[in-house]
């Protein structure tokens, strides 16, 4: 009785959830002359991979793509670095001010980024920073939850590891890279993964700080798309493209991500 | 002694730059947006100062409390079934199901998938025209088509559902770890006594899971307080004001309207909202949370 019930609810269910990426699939196969005016449009009775040519041939789409690979790519580099570098710190070594300033990275947590955004607007402006990649790439470059995550992670390993390192002559640089870096592969790919996916996916900055189409990312261009196209397999074609590279990411590391999504919240 | 200086020396010399940049880009706009309150600003031309005007504008900006109540009202269509439904999803990929991983994915796949392409293929669905697909689908069932997002009664309890399906993943993931903490002698126990499976959920496992449903309640409000992407992109905060969220405000506000400055006060007040939920988070959590 119980499986059934188990059975049921996840049929139903897996329905729900499949449904709307069945759309974006099936979708964009679809050709526009169809008519939009038959609610089951999406479901392909010729499919074609013709709007996947069409977007393709368009180059500001192609630059879209781009714009998010070089916003997405460096900030995940350094985020995956830079946090491991100062997890490292703040799990095993004792400095002065350590305390006062993790407890600051971690009350800055709480200051909503749509605070920080108009601040941050007016300072652009000033920089020169408007419509171009700095205004998305400087201010990502590393985060304060990368850091709180490999702190917690580091903080689990015991110190014998690294005193028996420092016996056999090895320096603070040769262990973090040896002992300590490959040790926290598993949450450095997850503050990689986080990083990737908040970045790529991010509407809110870009549609601030850029106002020219040609530096768009994907989700803005999609965005501007949305409805003004009035193409429903375009729009569908498009979205699939920019929806690869994060399924690849969220296929490849999966495991990791969750179980730090875990971690993150419940110790 | 000599090793003790080399080892902090790499240390600030590694911390130095990341606190600069943590000064420039985190606390001096908190502080900067604070000022900014005071001031009349136009980007161009020099700030003017004019005290607390824009503070007791916002008493008066019926908008704005609008824009409050919406996004109360959306969190209380989002939270509750946001949680159901994590907690449902947990408890079935707990069960022994086959292919768990899988279904674990597929559950997590919105979560990680940008609100552009859920709102794109959302919108289309719930299109308030006859071909809409959900007005198609009601209508085998005697129901008339509705206008959803062009209604202003319906229009933020869309946007809800939209908000509910893309993140259920996140919550099913705590609830999982949860349940998966839970002590199996318990479960024995009730069984040996002769509970149904019913009264072992409401008795044993739903009580036991008391510290993440906190959390993930604070979790949730939290990001609810923050809603914007899908207002911006299937409402544009409209029909009549209806899908005005915080921060859709004070975005158009600020970033439509040219009012800088206002748009600061907006956000400062999202700010104490959300600081207001993170204390009541820390005192009931910090407490809770030490079972885990």
């Amino acid at each position: 009785m119980k499986k059934i019930i188990s059975y049921s609810a996840l049929i139903i269910l897996s329905f729900c959830f499949v449904l709307p990426f069945t759309i974006m699939i099936l979708g964009s196969l679809k050709v526009v002359e169809y008519a939009q005016i038959d609610p089951l449009f999406w479901i392909p009775t010729d499919p074609s991979i013709q709007n996947f040519v069409k977007i393709f041939n368009n180059g500001i789409f192609v630059r879209w793509i781009f714009n998010s690979v070089v916003i997405t790519v460096i900030p995940v580099i350094t985020q995956m670095l830079i946090c491991a570098v100062l997890g490292y710190i703040f799990a095993k070594k004792q400095f002065l001010g350590k305390e006062v300033i993790f407890w600051t990275f971690m009350a800055v947590i709480m200051v909503p980024q749509q605070l920080l955004i108009i601040p941050k607007y007016i300072m652009f402006v000033d920089f020169g920073w408007i419509n171009t990649y700095w205004a998305l790439i400087v201010p990502e470059l590393w985060g304060i939850m990368g850091v709180f995550l490999v702190r917690q992670f580091l903080q689990g390993i015991p110190n014998d590891l690294e005193e028996a390192a420092y016996i056999d002559g090895a320096n603070d640089v040769q262990i973090f890279f040896k002992i300590m870096l490959p040790l926290s592969f598993p949450v450095i790919a997850t503050v990689g993964t986080f990083s990737f996916i908040s970045n790529w996916n991010d509407l809110f900055q870009p549609l601030i700080y850029l106002t020219n189409e040609k530096m768009y990312p994907v989700t803005l261009g999609l965005a501007s798309m949305l409805g003004k196209e009035g193409n429903f397999g375009l729009e569908m074609a498009g979205s699939a493209i920019s929806f690869v590279p994060t399924f690849l990411i969220f296929l490849f590391f999966q495991r990791y991500f969750t179980e730090g999504i875990q971690m993150s919240g419940i110790k | 002694m000599k090793r003790e200086f080399n080892k902090n020396f790499l240390v600030y010399v590694v911390l130095i730059p990341v606190l600069i940049h943590f000064i420039v880009f985190q606390v001096y706009p908190f502080v900067l947006s604070f000022y900014l309150t005071f001031m009349d600003w136009k980007i161009i031309g020099d700030p003017e100062f004019v005290g607390l005007k824009h503070w007791k504008y916002f008493f008066e900006d019926k908008v704005a409390w609008k824009a409050i109540w919406n996004t109360v009202k959306f969190s209380i269509y989002y939270i509750v079934p946001t949680m159901a439904l994590g907690l449902i999803l947990a408890l079935i990929i707990n069960s022994g199901i086959k292919f768990a991983v899988f279904f674990k994915g597929l559950f997590f796949l919105p979560v990680v998938t940008s609100f552009v392409i859920i709102a794109g293929i959302w919108g289309w669905v719930f299109r308030g025209t006859e071909d809409g697909l959900i007005n198609y689908l009601i209508g085998f069932v005697g129901i008339n088509p509705q206008l959803f997002l062009s209604s202003s009664s319906q229009a933020l309890l869309v946007l809800a559902g939209l908000s509910i399906f893309k993140v259920a993943g996140s919550t099913m993931i705590y609830y999982y770890a949860g349940l998966q903490s839970v002590d199996k002698q318990l479960y024995e126990a009730a069984r040996i006594d002769g509970a149904s499976s019913w009264k072992i959920f409401w008795k044993v496992t739903f009580p036991l899971l008391k510290p993440i449903h906190f959390y993930v309640a604070i979790t949730t409000t939290i990001g609810s307080f923050q809603i914007f992407d899908s207002a911006y992109l299937l409402t544009a905060g409209g029909p009549n004001y209806a899908t005005t969220t915080i921060v859709y405000y004070l975005y158009y506000t600020g970033f439509t309207g040219l009012n800088l400055s206002y748009a600061a006060v907006l956000s400062y007040i999202l700010f104490f909202i959300i600081l207001a939920i993170s204390l009541v988070q820390r005192k009931y959590i910090g407490q809770e949370s030490n079972h885990y």
